[in-house]
């Protein structure tokens, strides 16, 4: 559960520029995010700071000793606040969010004022909530709070609760007549913005956060998401209001979505918030904040389609970032640093759910680093895989200054090497290579940098290419020198090179490109355009050698394409190169790209 | 063996390897003397034990450097929950250790050869077979665990990080680059200083600051003082001690741990072992011996000499045995020579191209653990010494219907002669008790292999053996034969009649037992009478009661031939040598079978198992027997009998199963067949799939996703590359009987030991041989073969001929 919530998006059209070039290759050049020099607008870069969710939702001994979730009170928000100011303010750590439960007991009873708006449990925050916006304004930070979205069942009171400043509006007028529930928990009767009222109770309760003077509202359980899907659960409008209600306020309140928004929405949120969660939580429910499995690495398969809708005004928000503390944390070393690696490049909002007070000198390590917040901050936009999402897998980003961000990902639970050929990265011969989290020149490298990485594990590097730019001879899918098996089809796709792909690549459906023309034997990247609305795989082979399965990280949808590199081990002279489905469904192939050298 | 643990058969199976945890509480004891201890080992010396050792003789001058063809080198450390798939190996034959080589943990799991638990084992199941578990019958298991922590070389932070294994100096490097500085550490187990030393170096000004812990595994008390020893539930007594020592910096030791900090470099010495004694009379035990005493001694005394002595004292000692044998099977690419050793496999499965130096090193790295593997203590079972728990699959035993028969095929045909010593000191120590063991129980009534006859001699084992005289799982009346046909042609190779004379009373019990047992019934294909065993299980399938089983007669008929040749020799027994020769002439052979075509099985035209069943128990009169020869010497429908069985069988194995194939193709001279089984068990194991994991230990997938080690195929394959190289028995040498296209080019072995006391170097080109040196080790005539042209060779011991000018 978690969101922020701001002022109104005004870089609309900036964003969708970079959207379409992005969708045009994968690290083709883009232009820099932040072309004017004005004022940055609402969520220029991904906020960065602190929730409070991490800790309440974990079984971590000590944190919740009233009962779960009970961490959440005035002096544990305040006492994170000032660990917050005094040790991660100065590397751009600013938000302190209350998330889920300011307006309950510990039996999880709401509290509401006599208009059905949230009001703080007093003894969770016996000064109400003005005064703790007030202790984190002071600290020079700013303040969130947090909202399911809907009208919360208890807060009806039979329909007779008048809404504030709207003369003439009960509960019963802003709520379909059925009482249709909605969000994540069908915790709510769904607003119905057909009716006037309902937009003036969503003002009322903008009007209330701005006058305790909190800067960012996560609105959590919206849908389609959060688990849900059909009309009673699209939350589109009830968005909408909710920026309309905040510009109304004339306070600047950053508006945070949550949680595992629907990506055939996605225009909708960037329209209309700052944020959106693309999972579910991140956090574990178990005896630690988190846990690998639970879910941080489920957001390798899921940031990339994501990617290239985030920038300026707008981000892929993939949860907290609970990498401080290693036995809270719940994660290994070399997972806490993976963690943090991926967060960065993918430009998510940096904040983290540890316990401020407590963090270990590796995970404040982890978290102040500035060349890693750098990444995360900078003008460039988020890294997407350049290699297939197999166990290790290669992600990069184009600077706007020429250089590179790679990161190199081992998600398997063994150390293995892991290694970005420049070919995959666009360019041939010798690059300068920097270690971003050990601060540490690696010197010249030729062709590719490899490391060894644990178990889980990760490197982030700055690429600084100093070869020539790669050239490659492409051959379309649908090109009829190609050779079709099983189901395999030509399809047209609007989106594709040439207009058609080849399709239905599914149970024995094949793909074979003949004359695939290389000058030597090697190991050559083969870069593959293809569109896939989900995960899969293919077992990709040259020559009817062995085959190697690799996954394809699904393109969002069905009309976008996407490149990743394939490693091919081709002969000098013609090779056949073919993409099998086996027994599995396989991604549609626009077409691929040969690069010139291996 | 079989998997039991999930035996889709449905037919009846013993209890699985699951058995009742492994014991803990063990009691510590008050040292001995170590005066006392040194005393007693004195008095055990030359038996296989954890005993004092003689002072090392300590080589001058620098070993001569190792070519990277002798190489395997990885790009990744091993993962802690991995390390049967990712850690390396090292032994000094009696102590083992996988080593993780991460850089901010170095990990080493420590196994003794005699680390079992488990007793004698000798009261039966309500069905008259042997209880398997692992405190009953026992395991193998861990000695001690040691780890070397580096807080501030996390792998995250380090660059440039490779690892290798240098097959022809027996030594283990790991290297990386952190902040400048390039740091190195070498790991080895040195026999003649029995221990094992890891060696921490840097170049460029880095300092070295941690913690070495040396920890038991069954829950001891921490080491203390560097120390640690206990006792196991069953009073196997163990201990293991560690001592680190380096320049710069500062070394104490603070409880369980020895801290150091600031060194410019660190030696860490770690030695243990424990009580056993192969010796039945004394219950395996050795009751003076002070194991923590005795490895506290031992770290004391290397200590005292710099880490690069160490290393040169071992390899000098590794030398003398891994250069016995060079091997060269043609020529790689450089693109194949650029990749790590994982990543070669890998290319090598996908692309199907030849690899051939890839090929020959998976050779010597089969070398490379029986050295370190089985020198100077028990023989290797199913893991060999290289453990990750305390419950290894099926115990880590010792199995007698083919895995512990398999482990030594490679020995004497790789050059390895003197570490087939182990195998042989075992079942000479067991003999007593399996002996009694036999007597008392066999003739169980609830023992449905028990004798017919009502008589019952000499020995024989269950298939499951431990070192303590005790048997695990089913009786394996043919088990007898089989360990004692590859005891003897152990003395076919060598030719020792020193030794011969020692394994002769295990042959004779065998002998024994076997006149015992065989049934006298109606030939089956006419008049007379023939010979054949009692109701028996053909392993692992079919029929549990089937008498006549072409696996037994074909054991003891090779077992009744091998003992009348080392009465003669020995000049033993003429009488009963006889007898024997007589019994058989009267065995019952298997005939072809005119429903399926193939040599039968059962004494039955019918298939009465699993046609593409792992074992190939029919066919052990082609391999390791030789009874079978497609010479002309055998008749033509039996050597088509068992073609078509082994056909039947198929290609579509693992491991071991796949070695075991591939030498019978060899015997059958189809040389493309057994290349694509080698190349088959050198495929990439991934998630647990049959094949070759990171640290080429051969793994069987014996459920989906779960993989197991057995050591048994990374010595079955390298002997089906020699036999593939060269075949021979005594008075026989083929050349070349098996060569494939992938190694044909060119090639040359050197140092390989043949049947009939003869060491043979071998070169070829396209083909056929260009050389072929022929050196007496004790043989004095023989024949070499090639291209069906045959050259007689008369030698005297030590003399050599070189043969020239063969042609297809």
């Amino acid at each position: 559960m978690r969101s922020p919530s701001y002022s109104v998006p005004r870089t609309r059209a900036l964003r969708s520029l970079t959207v379409l070039a992005l969708a045009a290759g994968a690290l083709a050049a883009v232009p820099p995010a932040q072309a004017d020099t004005a004022a940055p607008g609402p969520a220029a870069k991904p906020y960065m700071g602190w929730s409070s969710w991490s800790m309440q939702s974990s079984k971590y001994p000590g944190l919740n000793p009233d009962g779960d979730y009970s961490y959440l009170t005035e002096a544990n928000v305040l006492k994170q606040a000032d660990a917050l100011a005094a040790k991660l303010k100065k590397y751009g750590y600013e938000y302190v969010n209350i998330d889920a439960g300011w307006w309950r007991d510990k039996n999880w009873t709401p509290h509401f004022d006599r208009y059905a708006r949230q009001q703080a449990d007093p003894v969770r925050f016996p000064r109400g909530m003005k005064a703790v916006a007030d202790h984190i304004h002071a600290k020079g930070l700013k303040a969130g709070i947090y909202l399911p979205v809907g009208l919360e069942k208890e807060a009806y009171d039979k329909g007779a609760a008048p809404i504030w400043n709207a003369p003439g509006c009960t509960t019963a007028d802003i709520v379909h007549a059925d009482l249709r529930t909605t969000n994540g928990w069908d915790s709510a009767y769904k607003l119905d913005f057909t009716k006037p009222c309902a937009q003036k109770y969503i003002d009322s309760q903008a009007r209330m956060f701005a006058d305790w003077g909190y800067d960012f509202l996560k609105l959590d359980g919206v849908g389609p998401g959060s688990s849900k899907s059909g009309e009673n659960y699209d939350n589109v409008a009830d968005v909408a209001a909710w920026q309309q209600a905040i510009a109304a306020t004339g306070r600047p309140i950053h508006l945070e979505l949550s949680w595992s928004l629907d990506y055939g929405h996605v225009a909708d949120w960037k329209k209309y918030s700052q944020g959106w969660r693309i999972d579910t939580d991140v956090e574990c429910y178990c005896n630690t904040l988190v846990s690998w499995e639970n879910s941080v690495d489920d957001r390798f398969d899921d940031a990339p389609a994501w990617a290239r809708h985030a920038g300026p005004g707008g981000w892929t928000d993939l949860d907290s970032l609970d990498v401080g503390n290693g036995a809270m944390d719940g994660l290994t070393k070399a997972e806490r640093q993976t963690y943090a690696t991926l967060w960065a490049i993918a430009k998510s909002p940096l904040y983290t759910g540890d316990d401020l007070t407590r963090l270990d000198p590796y995970g404040l390590s982890l978290l102040t680093n500035t060349e890693v917040i750098a990444v995360d901050q900078s003008d460039a936009p988020p890294a997407v895989p350049v290699t297939p999402s197999d166990p290790q897998q290669v992600w990069a980003a184009k600077n706007p200054d020429g250089t590179l961000t790679v990161a190199l990902f081992n998600l398997a639970d063994a150390p293995a090497a892991v290694t970005a050929d420049f070919s995959a990265l666009g360019f041939t011969g010798k690059a300068a290579v920097r270690d971003l989290w050990n601060h540490e020149n690696l010197g010249t490298h030729r062709d590719r940098i490899s490391q060894a990485l644990p178990a889980h594990g990760s490197r982030l590097f700055k690429v600084t290419p100093r070869g020539q730019a790669l050239t490659w001879s492409g051959v379309e899918a649908e090109d009829p020198a190609n050779t079709l098996a099983g189901n395999a089809s030509v399809a047209g796709c609007s989106a594709c090179s040439g207009g058609k792909k080849v399709g239905n690549l599914y149970q024995g459906g094949r793909l074979t490109f003949h004359d695939v023309v290389v000058p030597k034997a090697g190991t050559y990247q083969i870069r593959v355009s293809y569109i896939s609305g989900d995960a899969r795989s293919a077992l990709v082979s040259a020559n009817g050698n062995g085959s190697t399965r690799h996954t394809f990280a699904s393109t969002g949808d069905w009309g976008t394409v996407t490149t990743v590199h394939v490693p091919v081990s081709l002969k000098a002279g013609a090779n056949t190169l073919t993409f099998d489905s086996g027994s599995g469904y396989a991604p549609d192939i626009d077409r691929i790209d040969v690069p010139k050298s291996s | 063996m079989t998997p039991r643990p999930t035996d889709p058969s449905g037919r009846p199976v013993p209890p699985g390897p699951s058995g009742p945890s492994v014991p803990t509480d063990p009691r510590r004891r008050s040292l001995l003397s170590l005066a006392a201890t040194a005393g007693l080992t004195a008095a055990l010396g030359g038996l296989p034990a954890f005993t004092a050792s003689a002072a090392p003789r300590r080589p001058t001058g620098e070993p001569a450097p190792s070519s990277p063809r002798d190489r395997l080198w990885w790009r990744a450390p091993g993962d802690e929950r991995s390390l049967i798939e990712q850690g390396l190996p090292v032994g000094n034959g009696r102590l083992g250790a996988l080593a993780s080589n991460d850089p901010g943990r170095e990990l080493l799991l420590v196994t003794d050869a005699t680390m079992w638990t488990g007793g004698l084992n000798d009261t039966l199941d309500s069905d008259g077979q042997f209880p398997y578990g692992r405190a009953d019958f026992g395991s193998l298991t861990l000695l001690a665990r040691l780890t070397v922590d580096l807080p501030d070389h996390d792998l995250s932070g380090v660059h440039g990080y490779r690892r290798t294994l240098d097959l022809a100096q027996g030594l283990v490097t790991a290297d990386y680059v952190r902040s400048g500085v390039t740091y190195r550490r070498q790991i080895f187990a040195s026999r003649p200083d029995d221990a094992i030393v890891l060696h921490f170096t840097q170049s460029g000004g880095g300092r070295y600051t941690g913690t070495v812990t040396l920890e038991g595994t069954h829950g001891e008390q921490p080491a203390a003082g560097g120390s640690f020893g206990a006792t196991l539930p069953n009073d196997l007594r163990y201990g293991a001690a560690v001592k680190a020592y380096g320049s710069g910096g500062r070394i104490r030791v603070n409880g369980p741990r020895i801290e150091f900090s600031g060194c410019a470099d660190l030696t860490v010495v770690l030695s243990g072992g424990t009580n056993y004694a192969p010796d039945a009379d004394s219950g395996y035990r050795d009751p003076a011996l002070a194991p923590e005493a005795l490895a506290r001694a031992k770290v004391a005394a290397a200590a005292r000499h710099p880490a690069g002595t160490l290393l040169r004292t071992h390899v000098a000692d590794y030398r003398r045995l891994y250069e016995r044998l060079s091997l060269s099977l043609g020529t790689s690419t450089d693109a194949q020579r650029s990749l790590d050793t994982w990543e070669r496999l890998a290319a090598r499965a996908r692309d199907g191209a030849p690899d051939p130096e890839l090929e020959a090193l998976y050779l010597q790295y089969g070398r490379y653990l029986m050295i370190s593997g089985s020198r100077g203590s028990l023989p290797m079972g199913l893991q060999g010494l290289w453990l990750d728990g305390n419950d290894p699959d099926w115990m880590g035993d010792y199995h007698t219907d083919i895995n512990i028969q398999m482990n030594y095929w490679m020995a004497d045909r790789a050059g390895l002669s003197p570490c087939f010593d182990a195998f042989a000191d075992y079942c000479l120590a067991q003999l007593p008790a399996w002996t009694d063991l036999t007597r008392r129980l066999f003739d169980d009534p609830r023992n449905r292999y028990r004798n017919s006859t009502g008589k019952v001699a000499g020995w024989t084992v269950a298939i499951s053996t431990n070192p303590y005289g005790g048997g695990g799982w089913w009786w394996h009346p043919a088990g007898n034969a089989w360990l004692s046909n590859s005891l003897y042609e152990h003395y076919e190779y060598t030719g020792s009649r020193e030794y011969l004379a020692k394994i002769y009373p295990l042959l004779k019990g065998a002998c024994a037992f076997w006149e015992a047992r065989l049934l006298t019934v109606a030939a089956p294909d006419g008049p007379g009478e023939v010979l054949i065993a009692d109701s028996d299980w053909s392993p692992e399938h079919g029929p549990l009661d089937a008498k006549g089983i072409t696996y037994a007669q074909e054991l003891v008929w090779a077992l009744f031939g091998n003992y009348t040749e080392a009465a003669a020799v020995l000049g033993e027994d003429a009488g009963y040598a006889r007898t024997v020769a007589g019994l058989r002439d009267r065995l019952y052979l298997p005939r072809v079978s005119p429903t399926t075509g193939w040599l039968e099985e059962w004494m039955s035209p019918d298939n009465l198992g699993e046609t593409t069943h792992r074992h190939l128990s029919p066919l052990v009169g082609l391999f390791p027997g030789d009874r079978i020869r497609p010479d002309g010497s055998t008749p033509k429908e039996i050597v088509d009998g068992a073609r078509a069985l082994l056909t039947a069988r198929g290609m579509e194995s693992f491991g071991w199963a796949n070695a075991w194939r591939a030498l019978c193709w060899a015997r059958l001279k189809n040389a493309e067949k057994a290349y694509q089984l080698v190349a088959d068990n050198l495929r990439p194991s991934s998630g647990g799939s049959n094949g070759t994991a990171f640290n080429l230990f051969d793994i069987y997938e014996t459920e989906r996703g779960r993989g197991i080690f057995q050591i048994d195929a990374n010595f079955g394959t390298p002997a089906a590359m020699i036999e593939m190289l060269l075949y021979s028995r005594p008075g026989h040498i083929e050349l070349l009987p098996a060569l494939p296209a992938a190694w044909a080019a060119s090639g040359s072995v050197t140092g390989v030991p043949v049947r009939g006391g003869f060491v043979v170097d071998l070169r070829w080109r396209e083909g056929t041989p260009t050389e072929a040196r022929v050196r007496s080790v004790g043989g004095r005539t023989t024949t070499v073969v090639f291209g069906g042209a045959s050259r007689p060779v008369r030698l005297a011991p030590g003399e050599a001929v070189t043969l020239k000018g063969f042609t297809r």
